[in-house]
């Protein structure tokens, strides 16, 4: 499937910040499932590229001097095929995605999620299926910085809450899980384009579950980054000095080409 | 007369054979000793103290109120190693510092020494302490431990055992300078009987590693603080100023074209190492705690570009974490292909059903510690425990056996100290600072002497009342 992407990113502060940096995940890369065939930023300012510890393509944005707004587009096009579970180690040993992270640190009420759980490919799409039982997808509830444990104490999230809750579990299961974080094209249009799932290391290879949708990721999906969490794989983070209140707006449009 | 005591039974005493007579090395010393009268002492030991207030140099506790600073007790008999263990000393530090160095490029490039089965990769990988960001970062001369702490006690049997290493940002340093110029202004005259080795070229040793780090000509080399509120300030302020360089705050710096920068009066000035004094996860927000005010955002881009060197590297903890610290001596051997100088003390990892076995049935004669704990805080001391200590640590080590690694209870050697009645046998270790810069080593004679001031006790961290003494390597 041929798979068009235009995302855009817009801050706009109340007051002049004198300095932004801001780090991107928003190059993807080419894999087994997807093969990217043209892809560009348009930037505010210049950018530094690098590959980092987990692998993804990343860049550093500055903006020196007074600004009101930054926007961030990455667009392109890129190839998706179904591929299966991914043998691909990466730069890591898989181990590290045993840790938890401060966002995915195991609650009580996680590991009794978890606990029981066979630890298999069915095991986990059960365990996923359990998950987003326990906090069904409801927008608003949680934020960008909600731990795993706070997300199902809430009992309801999105997919970064979907994704995290079920990594964590994972690794209370001994199970390598790690986030990914990329885009999803809609057919129903109900869920944002922006889209995180988990991959969890079974029988050597990544197997994917896209928790929000209780379904295996597949053409539909277009992978950015992977991390232990939100924090490690997010597209954008960034930090300022002053400039008062802000106001974030990304929009990412998703669709299938004709080829 | 000054009475001089042995310590309990089965404890090695640094000045006194067990006859009771003065160990050769300490002659000279206690021969001066008796005869200085101990109202004399008393004053000397005021006026020590009175000048170290001045000074400011004080240690904030850790869970105490904000700005609860206090001076920490310093001991006028000083501890001396004769010429022959020390040499053996600064060999075994130095073998054991290319060890775990090697260890940490490897664990952050090629993982041989897990692939070879020799430390567990779970140990590694799967610890809080190894930053997945600096998985494939090349360092300058593949040095990863600029500076490291390496803690040694001397048992029973009079050998020196490494205690744990401390290879992220080693405090206590200062301690170790400012302690000996104290001892030569209260008593030049036993400089004047003793070939005591300096140790004042400490800072000079510690510019020349930091810049030697740097593959630019005349780098320049700041001091990077989390600021005036951490309990190692004095000593970041005091190693900035005795190797004259700037003393700097994250908000001090910036990140631009992959490069960092000092903001100056004179405009902007780039830097080329940082010897830094904030923990790896306040570094950078972008790449490691969102919430840190402490750090340059776009430090690790730069990093990783190898346009900037830190001193520590990031992600070292994972080589001194306690669940690594077994594994040390295997270490030596796969990378270097030697026999390790210094042994470590037996050490039983609770994650292993047996070795947990064996601690939960010998607790009352064991030290228990929380493997990723420093500073003395969250350890068990069987021994000296009471009841509800050894059942509440049971019950913890029941609930997360992986979180805990236990000891044998330590006879930490003795040195005579002054105390209220008098002199008494107090227990001591040792922390050496040994620096590298990836093809030699270099280390100033002796380090921080730490002492337990309350009887019987074996905790020497500053943190729970611990004292110092000034080191003194005898030369030949």
């Amino acid at each position: 499937m041929r798979l068009s992407i235009r995302h855009e990113t817009c801050y706009r502060y109340d007051g002049a910040p004198a300095r932004s940096t801001q780090l991107l995940r928003l190059t993807p890369a080419d894999s087994a499932a997807q093969r990217v065939l043209a892809w560009r930023l348009v930037l505010p300012g210049p950018a530094s590229e690098t590959v980092d510890g987990f692998g993804n393509r990343t860049h550093l944005v500055t903006l020196e001097g007074p600004h009101h707004e930054i926007r961030l587009l990455a667009e392109g096009e890129v190839e998706t095929r179904v591929a299966g579970p991914d043998p691909a180690l990466g730069p890591l040993d898989v181990r590290v995605y045993l840790r938890p992270s401060a966002l995915t640190a195991a609650s009580a009420a996680i590991a009794e999620l978890a606990a029981g759980s066979a630890r298999s490919v069915a095991g986990c799409a059960d365990l996923a299926a359990r998950v987003l039982e326990a906090m069904p997808y409801r927008p608003g509830v949680t934020s960008a910085g909600t731990t795993a444990a706070a997300a199902l104490a809430l009992g309801a999230g999105v997919c970064q809450d979907h994704t995290q809750v079920f990594v964590a579990a994972c690794r209370t299961l001994a199970l390598p899980a790690r986030y990914v974080s990329g885009y999803l094209l809609n057919e129903d249009e109900t869920h944002a384009a922006s889209h995180a799932w988990a991959e969890v290391w079974l029988d050597h290879a990544w197997h994917g579950f896209d928790v929000s949708n209780a379904r295996a990721p597949d053409e539909h999906h277009l992978r950015l980054a992977v991390g232990l969490d939100y924090l490690d794989a997010c597209p954008v983070r960034g930090v300022r000095q002053g400039g008062g209140a802000e106001t974030h707006r990304a929009h990412a449009d998703v669709r299938a080409t004709d080829e | 007369m000054h009475a001089l005591t042995l310590p309990e039974t089965g404890h090695f005493d640094e000045m006194l054979l067990p006859s009771g007579g003065i160990r050769p090395h300490y002659r000279a010393f206690a021969h001066w000793l008796q005869a200085q009268s101990p109202s004399v002492l008393a004053q000397k030991r005021e006026q020590a103290n009175q000048l170290f207030h001045r000074v400011g140099i004080t240690f904030a506790l850790y869970g105490d109120d904000a700005g609860a600073e206090r001076l920490i007790p310093f001991d006028t008999i000083p501890r001396v190693i004769p010429a022959a263990e020390w040499a053996k000393l600064e060999a075994g530090l130095a073998q054991r510092v290319r060890a775990l160095n090697a260890f940490l490029e490897d664990i952050y490039h090629e993982h041989r020494i897990v692939k070879a089965g020799v430390v567990p990769g779970e140990q590694v990988f799967a610890n809080a302490q190894y930053q997945p960001l600096m998985q494939g970062v090349n360092l300058p001369g593949a040095v990863w431990a600029q500076v490291t702490g390496v803690d040694l006690i001397r048992h029973a049997d009079g050998g020196y055992y490494v205690l744990e290493d401390n290879l992220r940002v080693p405090s206590g340093v200062s301690y170790m300078l400012e302690n000996r110029k104290m001892m030569m202004r209260l008593f030049p005259e036993l400089f004047a009987r003793h070939a005591i080795a300096p140790v004042d070229h400490y800072p000079t040793l510690l510019l020349s590693t930091l810049r030697r780090a740097s593959a630019r000509e005349n780098p320049t080399v700041v001091v990077l603080t989390p600021g005036h509120h951490n309990s190692a300030y004095f000593e970041h302020a005091f190693l900035a100023q005795q190797m004259g360089v700037e003393l700097v705050e994250g908000r001090d710096l910036f990140v631009r074209d992959d490069h960092v920068y000092m903001r100056t009066t004179a405009g902007h000035k780039q830097i080329d190492v940082i010897y830094r004094r904030i923990d790896d996860t306040f570094l950078d927000p972008l790449a490691f705690r969102p919430d840190s005010m402490l750090g340059v955002p776009g430090l690790m881009q730069a990093y990783r570009k190898g346009n900037v060197v830190l001193a520590n590297a990031i992600g070292t903890g994972v080589a001194d974490d306690k669940s690594i610290y077994p594994y040390v001596p295997e270490m030596i051997r796969y990378y270097l292909g030697e026999t390790p100088i210094l042994d470590n003390v037996e050490t039983f990892q609770c994650r292993h059903p047996a070795e947990l076995d064996h601690v939960l049935a010998n607790l009352e004669r064991l030290v228990v510690k929380e493997v990723h704990g420093a500073g003395g805080y969250g350890m068990l001391v069987g021994p000296a425990a009471s009841r509800a200590e050894l059942e509440d640590f049971r019950a913890r080590l029941i609930a997360q056996p992986e979180n805990y690694i236990a000891q044998p209870t330590l006879c930490l050697s003795s040195c005579p100290t002054f105390v209220e009645a008098g002199i008494a046998p107090r227990h001591i270790d040792l922390r050496p600072f040994v620096l590298t810069d990836g093809r030699e080593t270099s280390m100033v004679a002796g380090g921080l002497t730490r002492v337990a001031l309350r009887a019987g006790s074996l905790v020497v961290n500053s943190s729970q009342g611990g004292g110092t003494k000034d080191t003194w390597v005898l030369e030949e």
